[in-house]
């Protein structure tokens, strides 16, 4: 008998895809033989805004480039400003920094989980993580005035002090979050249910991650260690202690085992962000000639760890108030397009929106 | 690095962070040679900049290292008109993606990449939207409304012109009273 | 790696969160708190405001419109005018505060407005002292 191949399009409208963006999967009854990746449902132009615009009117709109984790855009702007314009950052500005990354490492993981349960049907993960990870967002209105868009790391430094108090909740926030995980461990790490759709699915083969610029989970999930924190520290990684998680298999089960470890690291830095927190010090280097800053013509690349991987910027001055070109990398590039296309080939079709989870891969980030 | 040092004329720009500019003609050799016969081995970024007043875009290519904690930037004077690059895929499969943005954003065209369809934007006819000479002002006012009711804007510098000719005439005619 | 019978059994205490107090809040009758620091509506000072433009200038949203004040509270104020937001565009960046020289323009807790009109979201700052 003579097998018919159909064509199909996962998404844009798909609850199992991560954000506006479709795969056109070919399928031979429910194996895909090959799968194409679109994007341009999200398409801003922000680089092209951004060619407009004065630094530091450029700088509110680099957080929108990212949804669920803002704040690595924030902080890659402010890195590429400082290091093209030459400014130095107060230690209580940089501690500062680190903890809203942290926190939002944690947030943007909590907000995984619950789509990386969703994709196995385990609703009421999602509805924990959701509000757990509105805890987190709670501080963050308190600290900078927003929820999800902070525009809180500036040029500089940061744009407000600590609340009254603020470190204080934080901490009560991590013993609550230690208590939770354990019992995420149960309902969803351990689940039976997740183990068994998860392991062996998606399987990222270690010998060519390098080379074709894998970041992240998927480089960890492969027992690769590389972390930007660690090996091209910006900020004051270098000087606190955390570990790099790792795993072996690969599969969308060790990405989440690293997701997991990484959740616990979070933790484990954020406290050491409250214990040597300085209570003295400027929070802000003001810019020279605010409104009107000039950038030298100089171009320069900077790059974070993101809660998905290497977040990186090409910014490129040219003399003038305005940035002459700011280019973005974020994981999903590669990892929506060479990585998906060949990794969905042969899997079911009921794994797309599981592995496209697994893998972090957002839009946003890849149309700017 | 020290060895690629004497080979190329590599410039540090951090400690972390090396540029090196090549010819187009040796753009591909250069490449190659770091690609396999130095730790750079991954290309984690395609860039392009648009220097309209010098006639010419920069393209870089982002290459990182092994232990993922070097980057090499070959950047690549290319002039912005008609202009084919060597489509670097046989190195690097993962370009493809970046040379079609690029050649979308650009119009840039790479030989030997036969990907070069729609990226972002879907049957567009238009100039390619990153170039400088694109001006989204007049595509956006082209293309979208504006608001009613705002018309009552006020240019503030005219307003105090106004204002002061007003309390100079109304001083003088104090004055003249 | 083996699946166990424990890992299939152990997600059952997820049940015992039924007889937890439900974590949302039942609104309209009970409102979340206002957070002090929140970036919520525009407040505008205007007996110090100087009508400047400056807030105009930096908004690269282009959502403030100068327009003529009816009564003038501020003597300094050279233009006599003062800006008013529209919260279509806004992105509630406070960049516009920031840039302030009298640091009369601020943001407000307060931030709910429905309408069912988008055209009407053309908002002229309370005049608050702040
Ligand atoms: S609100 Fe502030 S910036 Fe705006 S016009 Fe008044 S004084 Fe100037
Ligand atoms: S908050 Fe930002 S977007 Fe809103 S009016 Fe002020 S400058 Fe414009």
């Amino acid at each position: 008998m003579e097998r018919k191949t159909i064509t199909i399009f996962h998404g844009p409208q798909h609850p199992g895809i991560t954000g506006n963006m479709s795969v056109e999967l070919e399928l031979t009854g429910e194996t895909i033989t090959k799968a194409r990746t679109h994007v341009g449902y999200l398409h801003r132009g922000f680089e092209k805004l951004i060619e407009r615009r004065t630094v530091i009117q450029a700088f509110t709109i680099v957080c929108r480039i990212c949804v669920p984790e803002p704040d690595p855009n924030e902080a890659n702007f402010a890195l590429a400003v400082e290091q093209l314009a030459g400014i130095e950052v107060s230690e209580k500005a940089t501690y500062i920094r680190v903890m809203v990354l942290e926190m939002a490492r944690l947030a943007a993981q909590l907000l995984w989980m619950a789509g990386q349960s969703g994709s196995v049907g385990l609703g009421t993960v999602g509805q924990w993580s959701i509000y757990d990870r509105d805890l987190i967002l709670d501080l963050f209105e308190a600290l900078t005035g927003g929820r999800v868009y902070h525009m809180y790391i500036y040029p500089g430094g940061v744009r407000r002090e600590l609340p009254e108090g603020f470190l204080e909740r934080l901490g009560a926030l991590l013993d609550y979050l230690q208590k939770r995980l354990v019992e995420y461990d149960r309902l969803f790490f351990d689940n039976a249910s997740f183990q068994k759709r998860a392991i062996g699915v998606g399987v990222v083969k270690s010998e060519e991650a390098l080379h074709l610029g894998y970041v992240g989970q998927v480089l960890r999930g492969c027992g690769l260690k590389r972390d930007v924190r660690r090996d091209n520290p910006y900020f004051n990684y270098a000087a606190l202690e955390f570990d790099i998680p790792t795993q072996s298999g690969g599969d969308v089960f060790a990405r989440a085992l690293v997701r997991r470890a990484e959740m616990r690291e979070s933790i484990k830095i954020l406290r050491q962000v409250i214990a040597q927190m300085p209570t003295e010090g400027a929070i802000m280097q003001k810019l020279p000639k605010h409104r009107k800053f000039t950038l030298p013509k100089e171009d320069t690349y900077v790059a974070v760890e993101s809660a998905r991987g290497e977040f990186g910027y090409y910014m490129a001055g040219d003399g003038s108030e305005m940035i002459r070109r700011m280019q973005v990398k974020g994981p999903s590039l590669i990892h929506g397009f060479t990585l998906l296309e060949s990794l969905l080939v042969g899997e079911e079709l009921s794994n797309v929106a599981l592995i496209m989870n697994s893998l972090g891969i957002c839009p946003p980030e890849i149309e700017r | 690095m020290q060895n690629l040092m004497q080979h190329f004329e590599i410039i540090q720009k951090t400690p972390t962070l090396y540029a090196l500019h090549v010819s187009i003609e040796t753009l591909f050799n250069t490449l190659h040679h770091l690609r396999y016969q130095s730790d750079f081995i991954t290309l984690s970024q395609l860039t392009c900049t648009d220097w309209i007043e010098e006639e010419r875009f920069e393209l870089g290519y982002m290459l990182t290292n092994l232990e993922r904690n070097c980057n090499l930037m070959v950047k690549c004077f290319i002039g912005r008109d008609d202009v084919t690059v060597a489509s670097v895929v046989t190195l690097f499969p993962q370009a493809e993606v970046m040379e079609r943005e690029l050649h979308e954003m650009f119009g840039v065209g790479f030989e030997g990449n036969d990907t070069l369809y729609d990226f972002a934007l879907e049957d567009w006819q238009d100039l390619p939207p990153m170039r400088r000479e694109f001006d989204t002002l007049a595509y956006v006012q082209s293309h979208y409304d504006f608001r009613d009711g705002r018309d009552d804007n006020l240019d503030v510098k005219e307003q105090i012109k106004i204002r002061k000719a007003a309390a100079k005439s109304a001083k003088e005619a104090q004055g003249g009273a | 790696m083996k699946i166990q019978l424990k890992n299939s059994i152990a997600p059952l205490g997820a049940l015992k969160k039924i007889f937890e107090h439900p974590k949302t809040l039942c609104y309209p009758e009970v409102k979340a708190q206002n957070v002090t620091g929140y970036r919520g509506f525009h407040i505008n000072d205007l007996s110090t405001c100087i009508g400047c433009a400056n807030c105009q200038d930096v908004c690269m949203n282009e959502a403030i419109d100068m327009i003529a004040i009816d009564v003038d509270k501020n003597p300094k104020n050279n233009s006599g005018c003062i800006p008013r937001i529209d919260y279509g565009r806004c992105c509630w960046c406070s960049l516009c505060t920031d840039v302030c020289p009298p640091d009369s323009l601020k943001l407000e807790s307060e931030c709910i407005w429905a309408d069912d009109d988008s055209n009407r979201f053309l908002y002229l700052p309370k005049d608050k002292p702040c």
